[in-house]
């Protein structure tokens, strides 16, 4: 019942909102995104873009006051999760989709042991062979440079940040799921753990032949492990395409703009420019025309009152009326 | 191990303080009562024809510090026969030591005072995790003002309202005394079963003098914990519904164990009026009792013991706390 | 003085705000102002109540323990006196020896507890020590053993002495509250400036918390409240004043209103007064959280 090779996932028209007193307030507001079987993909953006809620939709774990208002997230050999509830739900949750927490520093229980909430884990999923369990992850820490033994022997506050993200990484893989996800997996770690636990998701990903997410907002580590590369803006995906040429050849002018805000080791500080003006939040996201308007180089008239449908064209997908413009022949959509 | 040894003694230390100013503070007040009731005693003895060096043993053996010599070492005295477990002799039954008094009416005190905060405890516990999760609906709504109300209100109030009830307006239960005295004492069907009839209600006014306490603590203790990043964590690994359950509530009532210290200790002190309201023989009648009779050994005696019984609980609920939380077990910061 | 502030009108609006802000609080829920409406009315028992009554009231010897009628809407007493008019004339004492330990409890807790948050170090330490000690006694078993030298013959003496017996809580409440404000770095800032220490407790620690302290004095009272009745209750005071304790403990050991209803409504007036002015107090206390609290407001 478990899958042995990696799952293609496709969300689509995801929209979610967040109930507050001002309304129902959109966070993903109709997001169509693809990720290939077996390749790591990343999602980048500003906090506040709906990256996280987007990959908590992948487990339909938008968290009250939110709820995913339409849109589908097919996963193969699982079907819609979007219409999972209860049980069902919840076996697809750990057993088939691994999940990183952002916050994995906090991701344990503070009074039991490692060992004890990973043999938690494998009851709820009710695995016979728990001693195997407990080995298999030995392993998985002592790969990622922990002594097993002694970890599973650990409560959470006898462990390092660091030791904690690796933790919550075993717990994500250690049931064999083939889809991870993983949130912000390196934010407050130091530069040196963070490298090392990003060759750690690589070299697993590449070992079990998993599809990834990865979310974060540091394009550095979009760079270093992706394959594929989204970015988010107000709570849309507006470019989407192989991660060499986003980067290397960003078509719309958020994506310039972030790429040029960042400071090389090499070079003039100066260089690094700052996008002028604010990311939009929960409630100043622009109820019609494009979310990036205000602070885009490139505004038209029509970028007032469309919002500009994401295109594709030769593998990239661009949500922009003047990218659009200048485009040759469109595919509407990435999905048709 | 070496933390919890630690936290032991520093509990013992401060618990030790407070037993000294408990002692301190009876042998100070006994000396100043109008009428200087330890000299009237030994005068009275040598009245009665004793002689004084009999009288002053006999007065000894009352208060259990000698009515002569400086202020300074009748005090010494008084603490180094505290010390020796020698609590001095009763007035009001004269022949037997406060001890003894005070050793037979312990068990009247503190197994419904258990047993009280045992049951609301529990049911505090329960209901508050449900007030918790169903902070929205009517019911737990309910539940969360019945908590306030019932945290607002005097326990003798309680009491009385509760005898007023069960005993005056629908009488289904006894409302005086221990036990029937028409049974003879002893391990047999009708006794123990007159003893649980009788404490039946004094024990639901401690439990309902409580449980609002609990009810209240637990509701936004499990709150605090819903919030916490690791439930969600292990919901978004698909743990079951019991194992999660038994995250949340271990978690939540982990905090509650500093409160069960401070609650024991107010319930000791409401024994005072619990036991009037339902003559029940314990500690706190005992000493309302001695303060009527004038029996001020007495009344020193059974302050000192409910003051260790205070101290004791809190000791034991901080262990407890430190069984339960590794963090403290292992000596962790925070 | 006839030189103008321009800071002067500020005060005002200041003020007009958060009388608006109060009443906005109180027609939010009304069940406040049904708590505002019983705090006044004690208040205007305690204070006039004495002055409606003849003084020593009125006997009837034909109707000892009369049931509740028009004349006597919770019926009389052992003497044949009238229960409500009994309840009426001890309010005073009740409020009085209540409003005196709450100004004790409040003036030294926050003493020590401003004390202690400010010095730190072994100041800090040692009064701590000390509201440790204070909130571990035994607080109604010393009051007993208290009673045997001392009478407790005013009010004022009660409340002394039920205060200097519960300052503990404030004080543990204003020390941490006014670390807090130490973190937030004005209290740095104030010393950076060379204001004198006084300054800084007085004008700078004491105001944020001063909510904070009222509503504390306020459920001060009705703990005062409990204690005294409950003193007088179990009989260990001479009985010299009119008191709701009084009532509570002549109804049930002289009257036996635990074992026949003829005593009852005698026995239960008291105990609703008490019930009464509690939840008066805890409505008050409620909507003063919210009108301090803006963050509640918002909600």
């Amino acid at each position: 019942m478990t899958r042995t090779s990696a799952p293609g996932v496709r969300v689509k028209d995801l929209t979610v909102v967040y109930k507050t007193p001002a309304g129902e307030l959109p966070a993903l507001g109709g997001v169509s995104l693809s990720l290939a079987p077996g390749t790591i993909t990343g999602i980048v953006g500003e906090s506040g873009s709906g990256k996280s809620t987007l990959a908590l939709s992948l487990l339909n774990a938008v968290q009250p006051p939110g709820r995913i208002k339409e849109g589908t997230v097919e996963i193969d050999g699982l079907g819609n999760v979007v219409e999972l509830t209860g049980e069902e739900l919840r076996r697809v949750r750990g057993r088939q989709v691994g999940y990183v927490f952002q916050a994995a520093q906090n991701s344990l229980n503070p009074l039991k042991t490692v060992g004890k909430q990973l043999l938690d884990l494998g009851r709820s999923h009710d695995f016979d062979d728990l001693p195997a369990l407990l080995k298999d992850a030995r392993a998985l820490l002592g790969r990622m440079g922990l002594d097993g033994g002694r970890v599973l022997d650990s409560y959470q506050h006898e462990l390092s940040g660091g030791m904690r993200q690796r933790v919550g990484i075993m717990f994500a893989l250690v049931l064999n799921a083939h889809l991870v996800v993983l949130d912000e997996p390196t934010t407050a770690l130091d530069m040196i753990t963070q490298a090392a636990i990003l060759k750690i998701v690589r070299d697993v990903h590449h070992e079990r032949g998993l599809t990834t997410l990865i979310i974060t907002h540091d394009m550095g580590v979009a760079a270093e492990v992706t394959d594929s590369l989204a970015v988010m803006y107000g709570g849309r995906v507006v470019e989407h395409g192989p991660t060499t040429e986003v980067l290397g050849a960003p078509r719309h002018p958020y994506t310039k703009g972030l790429i040029r805000a960042i400071p090389r080791l090499s070079g003039d500080i100066d260089e690094a420019r700052a996008l002028p003006g604010r990311p939009p939040t929960l409630g100043t996201i622009p109820k019609q025309g494009c979310v990036f308007r205000e602070r885009c180089p490139l505004r038209i008239a029509v970028c007032d009152t469309v919002d500009p449908e994401p295109v594709t064209r030769d593998a990239r997908t661009v949500a922009c009326h003047a990218v659009g413009r200048l485009a040759t022949p469109v595919v509407p959509k990435e999905y048709v | 191990m070496k933390t919890v040894v630690r936290r032991l003694s520093g509990h013992l230390a401060r618990g030790l303080a407070m037993i000294w100013v408990v002692t301190t503070l009876s042998f100070v007040i006994i000396r100043n009562i109008p009428g200087d009731p330890v000299r009237g005693q030994y005068e009275k003895l040598i009245e009665q024809g004793m002689s004084p060096d009999a009288a002053e043993r006999a007065t000894a053996a009352l208060y259990g510090f000698l009515p002569k010599g400086s202020l300074w070492s009748q005090y010494v005295d008084y603490l180094n026969g505290l010390i020796h477990g020698n609590l001095g002799q009763s007035l009001s039954t004269p022949g037997t030591g406060v001890a003894t008094i005070i050793g037979s009416a312990a068990k009247w005190t503190i197994l419904p005072v258990l047993g009280g905060t045992l049951l609301s405890f529990l049911l505090g516990v329960t209901l508050g995790v449900y007030a918790a999760i169903k902070r929205s609906g009517k019911l737990g709504d309910a539940l969360a003002i019945s908590g306030s109300l019932l945290h607002g209100i005097p326990q003798y109030v309680i009491g009385l309202l509760v005898v007023a009830v069960f005993s005056t307006l629908w009488p289904i239960l006894p409302a005086g005394g221990p036990v029937d005295i028409d049974f003879t004492p002893g391990f047999n069907g009708p006794y123990i079963a007159s003893l649980i009839q009788h404490a039946t209600l004094p024990v639901l006014t401690y439990a309902l003098a409580s449980y609002g306490g609990w009810i209240l603590a637990m509701k936004s203790s499990v709150a605090t914990v819903l919030g916490d990043d690791f439930i969600m964590a292990a919901e978004l690994r698909g743990m079951s519904r019991g194992i999660l359950f038994r995250y949340i509530a271990r978690n939540a009532i982990l905090p509650l164990f500093t409160i069960l210290a401070l609650s024991l200790g107010l319930l000791f002190g409401g024994a005072i009026f619990i036991e009037s309201i339902f003559n029940y023989p314990g500690l706190g009648l005992l000493l309302v009792n001695s303060i009527g009779a004038r029996d001020y050994a007495l009344m020193g005696g059974t302050f000192l013991v409910l003051t260790v019984a205070i101290v004791v609980a809190n000791i034991a609920a901080d262990l407890l706390y430190a069984v339960i939380d590794p963090r403290v077990r292992k000596g962790a910061e925070a | 003085m006839t030189v103008t502030s321009p800071v002067a009108p500020a005060p005002i609006s200041l003020r007009r705000n958060f009388w608006r802000g109060v009443g906005r609080v109180l027609r939010r829920k009304p069940s406040r102002m049904v708590g505002v409406a019983i705090v006044v009315l004690f208040v205007f028992m305690g204070i006039f109540g004495p002055l409606l009554y003849p003084n020593p009231l009125p006997r009837d010897d034909n109707a000892l323990y009369a049931s509740p009628s028009w004349a006597h809407p919770f019926g009389t007493d052992f003497e044949g006196t009238d229960v409500l008019a009994l309840v009426v004339t001890g309010t005073r004492y009740v409020l009085l020896a209540g409003l005196a330990t709450a100004v004790i409890t409040v003036a030294v807790g926050t003493l020590i507890g401003l004390l202690a948050g400010f010095h730190r170090g072994r100041w800090d330490s040692v009064l701590m020590r000390l509201t440790d000690l204070q909130l571990t006694i035994p607080g109604l078993p010393l009051l007993l053993v208290l009673s045997t030298v001392w009478k407790f013959t005013s009010p004022i003496e009660m409340g002394v002495v039920l205060g200097l017996l519960g300052w503990g809580g404030i004080a543990r409440a204003v020390r941490s509250q006014s670390l807090s404000l130490r973190e937030r770095g004005f209290i740095e800032a104030a010393k950076g400036l060379g204001l004198p220490t006084r300054h800084i407790v007085l004008r700078e620690l004491l105001p944020p918390m001063a909510p904070y302290i009222a509503m504390n004095m306020l459920i001060a009272v009705t703990g005062a409240i409990y204690a005294q009745v409950g003193l007088f209750f179990l009989g260990v005071l001479p009985f010299d004043a009119n008191n709701w304790g009084v009532m509570l403990n002549l109804s049930v050991f002289g009257g036996g209103a635990l074992s026949s209803t003829a005593a009852l409504p005698y026995l239960l007036a008291p105990l609703l007064a008490i019930l009464l002015l509690t939840l008066g107090i805890v409505l008050v206390v409620d909507a003063m959280d919210e009108i301090f609290n803006p963050r509640l407001r918002e909600e």
